[in-house]
């Protein structure tokens, strides 16, 4: 009975899962116009993150800056988008998959649906949803708007069809409906479906199954959440009261500690608990107590350190080291009872807390281990895909990628990454599909016509807490010229921008004011959104009334509100003002520039090389290869001296890849697509033209002055402890006690952040020395240690073969002492409760890196590049654009990012390669209008501009009536405005940003000051 | 009598003082509600007809915010509004407003703190100063909108 078609899209990859991941994954493919099918088994796209009230470390939400570009016309149709669809069955292999999909019916006609929420009135039960805590408030969509806006049908619940189906005032309940069976031919797969997280149920000593105060940390984020059961109060289950004192118990379901756990450390719930215990303090009150109960508090991502110590100095959450083994409540006790001890006082506490939080980690879902091992994949006894230890990307099978954390527990920066990483290999496998080139929308006189201003308020309601958003539209009604104005609360859903473009067009709107965020994330978005309506580009100003008045004024709603107020009227005096302009097309250059020849620059060059791309890759040093030429073997094994002369043999082999070594930057000028840089190679002067940029020019391996590194034999990194294990065996035989400290130069004042390595990287050198020497003592002195994800495996495996880690305070610190023949090593060990001193033949270092400060300063000025404090390059979103940079065309992977260890490294490179590739894949590019234009009658010659000018574009040119002006090239010119600030006749005008729109926003500003 | 709450206009280049404020919003870093931003794309852009404009039509003070010295997306646009924020201050001195309601900060653009901490230092500056003279008697000064 089922309908079977086949899909016409040869040559195209299907991306299973419509999380964070599989959206970023399809949207770079598309991007670089290769077709996706994309599916997702639920109804609606956004996955786990769209049950999450904010995410660390911005603490806010920011879905909408990635989700609404899924929308159908917005990726020129090479993403073909399946909700409630699941992959039945897979044939074939590496190019020529044949994949079965079946749609499942939601019963519900999404065309006809207004989600007015009558069926969920009338038959509750039918209504499908199914996020944490009470699945039923206070609506039945995953999220307050969803994508697509309509409601779901489990019509295996309903026992009154026909009544369900009179129910609906406009028809939509399709209570017939049947499954829709089709078959895809894709040239490879990634899967992207997630993870699921450990159900703690059966855990009875944490009280989960019985007591209602005790909730998973995704539980917590949905009371937390404005569209969550509490609509956004933070209360009891048991009680329905505000609770006052908060605990957080970490690692449950991670690190092999419970029946059922996973031996990995699921690497996002340290952070997630801090950020629920701020949120916490920030949001709701103070006065609220927040405790984390922690084994290692692992804060090991780029800032993450600054994080945990905001946590902790700024909202004072309370950390414990300590691992609780009971969580009680007591007959007749309305609070919960938290067994502990901790180890300076070997006896037990107990603490009493209103709500504990479990810290649940990850598993594998057991839907998606089906869909694995259908395909072949070789998995982890856990359920995890096995992947390469250079390819964390690549499975076992050619042509099946996975990211996310359905390849292991991490965050989302992580899984941002290594969804570009999987849609480089992906995409490298089929062909660009050519689509007619889209023409640019013509400007007209009409296109600015008599001025009809719509004004769109699209702050979601938990963005906007201080602001009535009701009374916003209502006054933004009473400015003149505003035709329509209206709240928009489904920012991140593609969507519900067909009803704006209703309303635009209804409307005749010709200009449109967003109040939201910053322009920085809302104007090129609308920008692309609002263009199929006819809204030139440049007709479209933005009121920041998120970080301008909700997010700075949240204390005070009355000045937050007049201020919105104003900052809208501003925006709409500025877009009354606002001339239409037209962007012009300009062949794009395909090639890039890859700067920096380690194990990262070179991925990046060879994966953009063999997707057609031309390269110049430039080492500042006389040699391929960079820090990793320090490195013998990762912790899982892999032969980084053979990887690095494996690349770089196809670096300098390849016929697209052109290498300059002992090179370096020294100028640069354009813009995306069409970039010169002046390169000095070997002091001789060379320009190469370039559309993309990767920097990867790593980090410096730290060499702080401590412990006596440098002044004592004894005392080395943990680089050269692996090169003597490696190199001379017949020494560490010999060795009796080798002590190595962690957090040398990291984690300290000069050096605020985790340097992310080191803990394995001393872990690994302890296996090794245990392989020469079973009998060698090894003590690891450390702070937290951070075997984040498998590398726990081996921290525990350590431990097992009787590596003694022992914790050391930030305030007593080790010392070392030469003592003749061995260094002495002095800590206290916290437990025994006493001094230790240790004749040690080896001092390992774990000393990390540091950002190359000067020449990262050096580049960031010639580029024009934002560096963060530390000194590392500033990707633009820390959390959903972790490789892309502020300034487009620029991309930046590996150590230069934040340091990590080569298979993260690699998966960045292949992730920068990607992102690059979206700007590669384009014949042509569009030249925004943002240039300064000369008007010739009133321009006296002057040479002002000439001179203001800081890239010396203005000449005096001659005109037909033999009278020298000046004349900007719109090419050249980079927007700056100088000139038309010095400008003596004020002959010169800056495009979108002309005095008069300039005076008449500051008109707005001033005019009740007058009034 | 209720506190005289200054009103400032500042003009924040796009590249640093601007995502310095947008970071600031995103840190909850709170600074004072008359601060209004308006976005340019470099310092450079700043007019000393806007400076001027802006006291004419009654701010109580203005701030110029761009980017550190040496890091001008535009190689030196910050400087060249330097020069121009000094010669407005002579002029300012030369019609009888206060050349301190006028003034050049620079910060970059993760310099959230900062920048909510300038925005609070010179509001105080300015209530210290008072109404701007330009507002005259009569009208309803010291009230911001």
């Amino acid at each position: 009975m089922q309908k079977k078609t086949k899909l016409q899209s040869n040559g195209s990859v299907l991306v299973v899962g419509g999380g964070l991941g599989g959206i970023r994954a399809a949207l770079d493919l598309a991007e670089a116009r290769k077709d996706v099918i994309l599916v997702d088994k639920a109804p609606c796209i956004g996955g786990l993150m769209t049950q999450l009230d904010r995410t660390f470390p911005t603490n806010n939400c920011d879905l909408c800056t990635v989700a609404p570009f899924t929308a159908k016309d917005s990726r020129g149709g090479h993403l073909d988008m399946r909700g409630l669809t699941t992959v039945t069955a897979v044939k074939g292999k590496e190019g020529n998959f044949t994949v079965s999909l079946m749609t499942a019916p939601r019963f519900v006609n999404v065309e006809k649906c207004t989600a007015c929420g009558e069926c969920q009135r009338k038959y509750p039960e039918c209504v499908s949803f199914a996020p944490g805590l009470d699945p039923r408030a206070p609506t039945c969509m995953r999220y307050p708007k969803a994508t697509p806006y309509a409601y779901v049908i489990d019509m295996a619940k309903c026992a009154d069809k026909e009544g369900l189906k009179q129910c609906c005032p406009v028809g939509a309940i399709e209570t017939d409906a049947l499954p829709k069976v089709e078959e895809a031919q894709c040239g490879s797969i990634i899967l992207a479906a997630g993870a699921a997280l450990f159900d703690p149920s059966h855990l009875d000593y944490f009280g989960y199954a019985a007591q209602p105060d005790v909730v998973t940390s995704l539980e917590y984020e949905r009371i937390l959440s404005a569209s969550g059961p509490t609509g956004g109060k933070l209360l009891r289950p048991s009680n329905g009261q505000p609770p006052k004192k908060v605990a957080w118990i970490q690692c449950v379901g991670s690190r092999g500690l419970q029946k059922g756990a996973g031996a990995y450390c699921s690497s996002a719930c340290c952070m997630f608990a801090l950020k629920e215990a701020m949120v916490t303090r920030e949001r709701f009150d103070s006065e609220i107590e927040t405790t984390i109960f922690y084994m290692d508090m692992r804060a090991f991502g780029k800032d993450y350190e600054k994080y945990l110590n905001r946590a902790k100095e700024q909202y004072g959450v309370r950390l414990v080291h300590s691992r609780p083994h009971d969580v009680l409540r007591p007959v007749g006790m309305d609070k919960l009872q938290i067994l502990y001890t901790v180890d300076e006082a070997p006896k037990h506490i107990t603490e009493e807390f209103d709500m504990v939080v479990l810290s649940t980690g990850f598993k594998m879902n057991e839907d998606v281990k089906k869909l694995a091992e259908d395909l072949a994949v070789e998995l982890y006894a856990d359920g995890f895909p096995k992947t390469d230890c250079f390819n964390a990307v690549a499975t076992s099978v050619p042509g099946v990628y996975v990211c996310g954390t359905l390849q292991g527990g991490k965050d989302i920066p992580e899984t941002m990454t290594q969804a570009s990483a999987a849609s480089c290999l992906a995409g490298a496998k089929v062909a660009v599909t050519p689509r007619p080139k889209a023409e640019l929308p013509a400007v007209t006189p009409e296109c600015a016509g008599s001025p009809r201003v719509g004004v769109l308020v699209t702050l979601c309601d938990h963005e906007s807490t201080a602001l009535d958003t009701t009374a916003l539209v209502e006054y933004a009604k009473s400015i003149p010229h505003v035709v329509c104005a209206a709240a928009f609360e489904a920012a991140c859903d593609p969507s519900s921008f067909d009803a704006v473009k209703a309303a635009i067009l209804a409307n005749g709107v010709n200009r449109v004011v967003v109040a939201g965020s910053s322009p920085r994330y809302e104007l090129e978005k609308y920008q692309a959104m609002l263009a199929p309506v006819g809204i030139n580009k440049y007709l479209i100003e933005v009121a920041n009334i998120r970080e301008q008045a909700a997010w700075v004024h949240a204390g005070e709603p009355a000045a937050a509100n007049a201020k919105a107020k104003q900052l809208v009227a501003m925006a709409v005096a500025g877009v009354m003002a606002a001339k239409p302009l037209a962007d012009h097309v300009v062949p794009a250059n395909k090639n890039a520039l890859v700067v920096g020849g380690g194990v990262t620059g070179m991925t990046a060059a060879l994966e953009l090389a063999g997707q057609g791309a031309k390269v110049c890759l430039v080492e500042k040093t006389a040699e391929l290869g960079g820090v990793a030429r320090n490195l013998v073997k990762t912790i899982e094994g892999g032969d980084v001296q053979a990887l690095i002369a494996d690349l770089v043999e196809k670096t300098t082999s390849h016929p697209n890849i052109k290498v300059f070594t002992a090179t370096e930057i020294v100028d640069h000028s354009g813009q995306v697509g069409l970039f010169r840089t002046g390169l000095s190679v070997n002091g001789a002067y060379k320009e190469i033209e370039h559309g993309a940029t990767i920097l990867a020019t790593g980090a410096t391996p730290n060499q702080p002055q401590a412990f006596l590194l440098g002044e004592n034999s004894r005392v080395c990194t943990q680089l050269d402890l692996q090169k003597v294990v490696n190199e001379q065996p017949k020494e560490v035989k010999k060795w009796k006690n080798v002590v190595m400290i962690q957090c040398v130069g990291s984690r300290d004042a000069d050096n605020p952040n985790c340097s992310r390595l080191c803990c394995q990287s001393s872990i690994k050198n302890a296996l090794a020395i245990l392989k020469e020497n079973p009998n060698a003592r090894i003590f690891v002195l450390y702070r937290d240690l951070r075997t984040y994800g498998r590398f726990e495996e081996y921290y525990q495996k350590a431990r097992e073969l009787g590596v003694i880690f022992v914790r050391y305070s930030v305030d007593n610190p080790p010392k070392v002492e030469a003592a003749g023949h061995y260094a002495n090593v002095t800590f206290t060990d916290v437990i025994m409760g006493r001094q230790v001193v240790v004749s040690a033949d080896c001092v390992g270092l774990s000393t990390g890196f540091v950002a190359s400060r000067k020449s990262n300063e050096a580049l960031a000025k010639v580029f024009g590049l934002p560096l963060t404090d530390d000194g590392y390059f500033a990707e633009m979103h820390v959390k959903l654009r972790p490789v892309d940079m502020d300034k487009a065309g620029f991309f930046v992977a590996g150590c230069a990012h934040s340091p990590k260890v080569i298979a993260e490294n690699l998966t960045q490179a292949r992730a920068a390669a990607s992102r690059a590739m979206t700007v590669l894949a384009n014949d042509t590019l569009v030249q925004e209008a943002k240039f300064a234009h000369v008007d010739r009658a009133r321009c006296a010659a002057c040479l002002v501009c000439v001179r203001a000018c800081p890239f010396d574009v203005p000449q005096i040119t001659v005109d037909d009536k033999g009278l020298g002006r000046s004349y900007i090239d719109p090419v050249k010119c980079h927007g700056c405005g100088t000139c038309a600030a010095e400008c003596p006749a004020k002959a010169i005008q800056l495009n979108q940003f002309e005095d008069v729109q300039i005076l008449s926003s500051l008109d707005q500003l001033l005019a009740k000051v007058n009034a | 009598m209720e506190q005289f709450e200054p009103v400032i206009v500042a003009f924040c280049c796009h590249y640093c003082a601007y995502t310095a404020a947008d970071t600031a919003g995103s840190q909850r870093l709170s600074y004072p509600v008359g601060v209004k931003i308006v976005r340019v794309p470099c310092t450079g852009k700043v007019d000393a007809k806007h400076l001027l404009t802006a006291f004419e039509k009654g701010a109580d003070g203005v701030l110029v915010a761009g980017c550190l010295v040496g890091d001008c997306h535009f190689k030196d646009g910050n400087v060249k509004a330097a020069r121009r924020v000094e010669f407005t201050k002579k002029y300012l001195e030369e019609i009888g407003i206060e050349a301190e309601r006028l003034e050049m900060v620079r910060m970059s653009a993760g310099m959230g703190r900062e920048f909510a901490e300038t925005a609070t230092a010179i509001t105080e500056k300015i209530r210290a100063l008072g109404p701007s003279p330009v507002k005259g008697k009569n009208c309803c000064c010291g009230k911001a909108a």
